[in-house]
């Protein structure tokens, strides 16, 4: 019956969904400003804004697939945005622009990594609370990032560093439309697209994927096939470091170019949308992106009437991804979450 | 709730619940070393992040580097900063008056285990409230003591009623739609923000700044024994003491506060002796808001004396605050005291030394991460032979959970 409920509600969110695009593109007055709107442009905006959320949602994913519930992902974008920054900025002078940007995010993947191991040692080693500790690494990083920035710049926002360029794929990017949305694009929208469907993929089909499922819904049998459920669980959230580390680089190396040290840093909640995103996505890394993409879209849409001159308060409409996310929420917030997931495992063996 | 309460604070019940069973002794003990383990942790930073400052004179040149920050000069400069005047004190203590209203804010959703990242979305909230009444009521009502404290009273009044519908909010979308609390909440405090910009831009603004009016002086509570300069009433002091006994009675001897415990301490039991989930934790939510929002009205009316959109994470610097105190009312009160320390001593260490006061928000984070961690703890405890807790009951209550 509950099963039901949801799947009920699910349903009506999705068609709610479905109904305000149609509703507001019918219905408007302003047909032609809106096919102004929609332009390629704009779906190339939101693809670039959906990398970091894409993959934080599919990282942590991973994370709370194999049983730990990763809320410290937020803290593992700003790890990553603040050490590309930090990293490119300052090879620059040696290896060059070109290289420093691919530094600046290896760099990046490795801190973001390495903060999701301390995560993971914490919640499996030190039988933390999941919860607590993943808002632990949040606080954590969020007060090391800015501290840091005036420590090494002496302000809390760091100076501009190179960004990767849009590279076009040959031929593929001749292609009308898709060529532009698809193929001409930053180095981690790339990866971004190669790393969804593998994401994908390996959950659904391989062993590694299997173990990750069996450790968050029957650790004990995973374990009587011999396999470490907490080995499972530390590759998992590292998986997750790894992968925010891509996400949180994307936001500094492909578009601003800047570590923004000041509020909630750049990132600014987006860890938490990718929370939301594979949640509504039902854990599956095509949905988690489908669903980071409607927030990115939203964000797009607020840059774009900005730039096509709507006088409505910017920041309110910035605000307008975060109102979704709770819409979301109320409507898809009850996934069945797996069954162990938050519980610490023991195996009989130690 | 029918059959299936929502899913997290089931088992953030279990887990506090967890926590409360730890002995007073020991979650103190816990408290005070994860306090002293993250100064010992921000010590080594200092010195560490010392290498890549840039400075006139290092204290330490060791192989070729230089060290700008001496840790223990930087403690010693905090300490000094925070209560090495009456001037100093003031300030220590009008940190510690936000602290403790933020602190209990939190420390009440987390009893009833719920973990409520919205304070500071209701702290926001509040804040524009009163700053909103001030502004729009000051001309109507006489221009003095009378009309001060009208003013004060209903500005509060206005900065609790939104805190708390605010905070109702994520309490309704929890109870009736099963939306996870920390998201929603965290969500809340994005929307503050921004609601708050564009009100005090669009429609209280009256200067350059994006700035709401001062609150007139003689609405301004009066600084009494302490300097006026470090903007701190007693007068304001000594209610916020009030409110955290107020909330630990509560919690302690009213029905509603017996219910918010046993939901967060026995969510089974809560369940079969027909407690109302629902209810409780709209109702604790909304508590838990209307004090976040209070700490707003205090923000505005003794600290800042305006409003503006870019306010300090007094909400957040209250999670730490509960989480040191074991999410219990009255040790909010000395945690509040400790953690207000270290946030002026911080600003001190700015303007002294050049040390960015952003060590504060790195120490605010550690300090949770250790309090996190009270397996790491005991280990530390039985290295060091305070071995009566060696029997982890905690341990225990998991692999018994586990089964069900």
């Amino acid at each position: 019956m509950i099963e039901n409920t949801r799947l009920t509600r699910r349903r009506i969110g999705l068609l709610v969904i479905a109904a305000v695009a149609v509703l507001g593109v019918v219905a408007s007055p302003y047909r032609t400003d809106i096919r102004n709107l929609f332009t390629v442009g704009f779906f190339n905006t939101a693809l670039t804004l959906a990398v970091p959320i894409t993959l934080a949602g599919v990282g942590g994913l991973y994370s709370e697939k194999s049983g730990v519930i990763n809320i410290g992902i937020e803290g593992l974008l700003i790890a990553a945005a603040f050490t590309s920054v930090l990293v490119t900025g300052t090879t620059v002078s040696t290896v060059g622009a070109d290289n420093a940007v691919w530094l600046g995010l290896l760099a990046a993947v490795v801190v973001s990594t390495l903060g999701a191991l301390l995560f993971g040692v914490i919640c499996i080693r030190y039988k933390a609370d999941q919860i607590i500790a993943g808002l632990a690494i949040w606080f954590v990083f969020l007060g090391l990032a800015p501290f840091f920035s005036r420590v090494y710049w002496g302000q809390i926002n760091s100076p501009t560093v190179a960004t990767f360029d849009q590279i076009a794929i040959p031929v593929l990017s001749e292609i009308p439309w898709l060529g532009t949305l698809l193929f001409t694009n930053y180095p981690t929208t790339y990866l971004m697209l190669i790393i969804v469907p593998v994401a994908w993929y390996v959950l659904k089909f391989t062993s590694f994927g299997m173990w990750v499922r069996a450790s968050g819904e029957h650790p004990e049998a995973l374990d009587t096939a011999g396999i470490s459920v907490n080995r499972v669980r530390y590759a998992s959230i590292m998986i997750s470091g790894a992968l925010s580390g891509i996400g949180g680089a994307a936001m500094t190396l492909s578009t601003v170019g800047q570590f923004i040290g000041q509020g909630q840093t750049i990132v600014n909640g987006r860890g938490f949308i990718g929370i939301v995103a594979y949640l509504m996505g039902n854990y599956n890394p095509i949905g988690t992106f489908g669903a980071a993409a409607l927030f990115a879209g939203l964000d797009a849409l607020q840059v774009r009437l900005q730039q096509i001159g709507f006088d409505i308060a910017p920041e309110l409409f910035g605000a307008i991804p975060y109102m979704a996310v709770i819409v979301v929420l109320v409507f898809f917030g009850y996934t069945r979450i797996p069954d162990r997931a938050g519980e610490n495992y023991e195996s009989g063996d130690d | 709730m029918s059959d299936a309460g929502p899913k997290l604070p089931d088992r953030a019940k279990r887990i506090l619940g967890r926590l409360v069973d730890a002995s007073a002794r020991e979650r103190i003990l816990i408290s005070f070393a994860s306090l002293a383990l993250a100064l010992v942790v921000g010590a080594i930073l200092l010195l560490a992040s010392g290498a890549f400052a840039t400075c006139g004179s290092p204290f330490l040149v060791f192989g070729g580097i230089e060290f700008c920050y001496n840790p223990i000069e930087v403690y010693r400069v905090m300490l000094n900063g925070a209560i090495g005047s009456p001037y100093s004190i003031g300030l220590t203590l009008r940190e510690t008056t936000l602290l403790i209203l933020a602190g209990v804010a939190v420390a009440v959703t987390f009893q009833a285990g719920i973990f409520n990242i919205g304070t500071q979305g209701q702290f926001v909230v509040g804040g524009l409230a009163g700053a909103a009444l001030v502004q729009y009521t000051a001309d109507i009502l006489p221009a003095n003591a009378v009309g001060g404290i009208l003013l004060f009273v209903l500005g509060l009044a206005a900065a609790g009623v939104a805190g708390a519908l605010y905070g109702a909010l994520p309490g309704v979308l929890l109870a009736y739609y099963d939306a996870n609390e920390v998201i929603t909440t965290i969500m809340l405090n994005f929307i503050a923000t921004a609601v708050a910009f564009t009100t005090v831009r669009s429609f209280l603004r009256e200067g350059a700044a994006v700035q709401t009016a001062l609150v007139p002086d003689y609405a301004v509570p009066p600084s009494i024994v302490f300097p006026e300069a470090s903007s701190f009433s007693v007068l304001i002091f000594i209610p916020t003491l009030l409110i955290a006994f107020g909330a630990h009675y509560m919690l302690k001897n009213s029905p509603l506060g017996y219910n918010i415990r046993l939901s967060g301490e026995q969510p089974a039991a809560a369940k079969y002796s027909g407690v109302d989930a629902k209810r409780v934790i709209v109702r604790t939510f909304t508590l838990s808001g209307l004090i976040g929002g209070l700490t707003g009205g205090v923000f505005v009316f003794m600290v800042l004396g305006y409003w503006q959109p870019s306010v300090p994470q007094v909400g957040f610097d209250g999670i730490t605050v509960s989480v040191l105190a074991a999410n219990n009312p009255l040790g909010v009160i000395p945690a509040a005291a400790l953690f207000g320390v270290i946030k002026s001593g911080a600003i001190a260490l700015d303007l002294q030394l050049g040390v960015p006061r952003q060590l504060a928000g790195v120490l605010r984070g550690i300090i949770i991460l250790f309090v996190a961690m009270p397996e790491f703890m005991r280990m530390i405890g039985r290295k060091f032979g305070l071995g009566e807790t060696s029997a982890t009951p905690a341990q225990e209550r998991v692999t018994e959970e586990n089964d069900d």
